[in-house]
């Protein structure tokens, strides 16, 4: 339980952030959602990463020192309840502070915490992530994007894909072979590589959806230096792990929370008086909140612990499954002002059972290391 | 109750399979991606030369059952081409003036997604398409189609919108909605015979995709839909009082069996280049039209 102490902070810090949402949420983006651009979209996403970052919102989980407020999950996870009823939107910092932050965080130097959080954190540098390749997608230990040693750094061949945000990164944390003779799992090296230079050619990928928000990426002896190297040589298996762990974690079901509860939203508002749909759209509501308090409940459990993997292994599942029935539902009763969005929706939706490693990888996870079944 | 037997007519088997062969050879076994945005790989004239626009048609008291045509459709779905050729054969079959018409015929279909008083028409985006405006009338012309906007969703049916919206005879409702159930389950049985080929190839773990039981599952649930989607539209052409309903439950199912197919492709099924999202959205505007014919059929 908290102590008194901890919850008038936390009440402090609601109606705070409650007051700073209200007044900093874009009106452009909560009226016309639907209808902007992509380019806006992207343009009111980058600048929301500069708003947070001003009004002391930005990696609120993360240490001071490096640009974050020193906060707990608990109040992520409030912000981001507050964020959805006032229709924030995604800053596109999001690889950055959900993926590469807590990697260097668990597996950096200090240096390199030092130069690249703040940068992340106030919305100056975009990160992509450069793991799945061609012929290493669920099997993401197959990657053979290679980094043959030179000197005061590494060299970096080879093709990544489905890379989003490749086109506006200004960094890729990238896994790389770094010894192709080792054992799987001990061969491969996490970088933070610099995406701005020559060797790196983006084609980018038109989805299904009609958007291109996904690229190729061919790297042609791109440099990297050992600065820009996560740990030791071998150990970007175990990197890797960390960074798919937060990203089929809380921070991430929080964020998407954000983006789900919108659409719920919609539905309620544009459908809640049809009762033919009360029981679906009872259900819907229900589990867009339990997704919601699935991570306040992992949040109060102890980190690394059994009970927390437990917890958050469920999260991945819940809300991309979650997002696809509500983007159903919205097409199937689309009214002329809605049908756009819904339309939109429901294919992009059909890749969130696809990133952030399938959900029939995940099933596997939790039949194996949650239950105990055999391999 | 009469024994009736669920297999098609001669002619419905004919037309399928010359239909199906002039489509595979035109295609040639083309990615959908490789023409659907652009021009249709098949000729119009190659189809009504052969007259099988007309397919069904009422001659000498002989003429292609429903059945016939369920056939018909799910070879048409099978291969996804940019014609008009089912709403041609159900406009012609149900309006004696599209029937003496010369050339492609459509029609308006209210949806819920569209403002009232407009109405969907699939391939109204092609020039010169001409629509039925009464199939209640026999002695009312058809209408050139203007369109308002063209609806740019399902690039394989360049619809549009238009103000004129078509009144239909309630059988006209029912036979086009079981014909699009048709077409749908056959796009349907292609998505799921491309993912199945997919995942025989893609390797993973050093395996083919296949292996994993979890695919495995997946497909078999995609084959019982594709299964399902065509029976029902098989029950909708035999028993003209569960026909809607049959043809907009088949579309849920087409739909659903597409669904898959993408999943078990993985980022590349998310793709726009590997094209099953254009059988998406074809299945996901025939579902739209079939619902808003539920007012007459
Ligand atoms: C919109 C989008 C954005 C993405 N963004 C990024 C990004 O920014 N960075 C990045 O690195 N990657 C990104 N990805 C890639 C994503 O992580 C991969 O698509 C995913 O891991 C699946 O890999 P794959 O596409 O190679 O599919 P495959 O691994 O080929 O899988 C195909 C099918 O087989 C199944 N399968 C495979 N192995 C097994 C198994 N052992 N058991 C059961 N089923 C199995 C899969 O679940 C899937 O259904 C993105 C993908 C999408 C769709």
């Amino acid at each position: 339980m908290p102590t008194t102490q901890e919850r008038n902070a936390r009440e402090v810090f609601t109606s705070a952030a409650r007051v700073w949402l209200q007044e900093n949420v874009p009106a452009r983006w909560r009226e016309n959602r639907g209808s902007l651009s992509e380019k806006e979209t992207d343009e009111i996403r980058h600048e929301w990463d500069r708003q947070l970052h001003r009004g002391g919102f930005a990696g609120l989980s993360l240490p001071k020192e490096f640009g974050g407020q020193g906060l707990s999950m608990v109040e992520e996870v409030i912000f981001h309840d507050l964020a959805a009823q006032a229709q924030a939107p995604d800053g596109l910092a999001r690889i950055g502070r959900i993926l590469t932050a807590p990697s260097l965080i668990g597996h950096g130097t200090d240096e390199q915490l030092a130069r690249f959080l703040p940068k992340i954190l106030n919305g100056d540098e975009i990160w992509c992530q450069g793991f799945s390749e061609p012929n290493a997608g669920s099997d993401l230990a197959g990657v053979s994007c290679r980094a043959v040693k030179v000197d005061g750094g590494y060299l970096i061949s080879g093709r990544k894909t489905w890379t989003s945000f490749a086109k506006m990164a200004h960094r890729c944390l990238l896994l790389a072979q770094t010894d192709p003779s080792a054992p799987r799992h001990k061969n491969l090296t996490m970088f933070l590589l610099d995406m701005k230079q020559p060797g790196v050619n983006i084609s980018p990928i038109k989805q299904a959806s009609g958007l291109t928000h996904f690229a190729e990426v061919q790297f042609d002896d791109v440099f990297v230096s050992d600065a820009d190297r996560v740990s030791t040589e071998g150990s970007g298996w175990k990197v890797a792990m960390t960074t798919l762990m937060n990203e089929r974690g809380g921070v991430e079901a929080t964020s998407r929370y954000v983006e789900i509860r919108s659409d719920m939203d919609l539905l309620l508002a544009t459908l809640g008086d049809r009762p033919d749909l009360r029981k679906q759209l009872d259900e819907l509501d229900i589990r867009v909140e339990l997704v919601h308090w699935q991570v306040s409940k992992a949040v109060d459990l102890e980190l690394d612990s059994p009970d927390f993997f437990r917890a958050t292994s469920i999260l991945k599942l819940l809300w991309s499954e979650l997002w696809q029935e509500t983007s159903i539902l919205g097409l199937e009763n689309m009214t002329p002002e809605t049908s756009d969005h819904w339309r939109l929706q429901y294919l992009e939706t059909r890749a969130s059972s696809i990133y952030s490693g399938s959900n029939e990888i995940q099933r596997n996870i939790i039949s194996e290391r949650v239950l105990g079944l055999p391999r | 109750m009469t024994l009736l037997t669920t297999r098609p007519g001669e002619i419905g088997l004919l037309a399928a399979g010359a239909i199906r062969s002039a489509l595979v050879k035109a295609t040639d076994q083309a990615n959908i991606s490789s023409y659907i945005e652009g021009q249709s790989p098949l000729a119009w004239s190659d189809i009504s030369d052969a007259g099988w626009d007309l397919v069904g048609v009422t001659e000498d008291d002989e003429s292609a059952t429903l059945r016939d045509l369920v056939e018909i459709a799910k070879a048409w779905g099978e291969i996804t081409v940019q014609l008009p050729l089912l709403t041609t054969i159900m406009a012609k079959r149900h309006s004696a003036r599209a029937a003496e018409h010369d050339g492609p015929v459509t029609f308006s279909i209210p949806t819920q997604a569209l403002a009232a008083g407009t109405g969907m028409v699939p391939f109204g985006h092609i020039a010169h398409m001409h629509m039925v405006a009464d199939f209640t009338s026999d002695t009312s012309s058809l209408v050139a189609v203007q369109s308002l906007t063209s609806d740019i969703f399902a690039p394989s049916l360049r619809a549009a919108h238009s103000s004129h919206i078509t009144t239909f005879t309630a059988e006209a409702a029912r036979e086009i909605s079981v014909v699009w159930a048709a077409e749908g389950s056959g796009i349907a049985k292609r998505a799921v015979a491309d993912a199945v080929t997919y995942a025989k190839q893609r390797m993973q773990f050093g395996k083919p995709i296949g292996s994993f039981q979890a695919v495995k599952h997946h497909l078999s649930n995609a084959h019982m839909d594709a299964e399902q989607a065509e029976t029902a539209a098989v029950w909708g052409s035999l028993d003209p009082t569960n026909a809607h309903r049959s043809a907009v439950y088949s579309l849920d199912l087409s739909i659903r069996a597409v669904e898959l197919a993408i999943q078990v492709h993985g980022g590349i099924g998310f793709t726009w280049e590997m094209g099953l999202h254009f059988y998406l959205r074809h299945l996901i505007t025939l579902r739209e039209m079939v619902t808003g014919l539920g007012d007459h059929a």
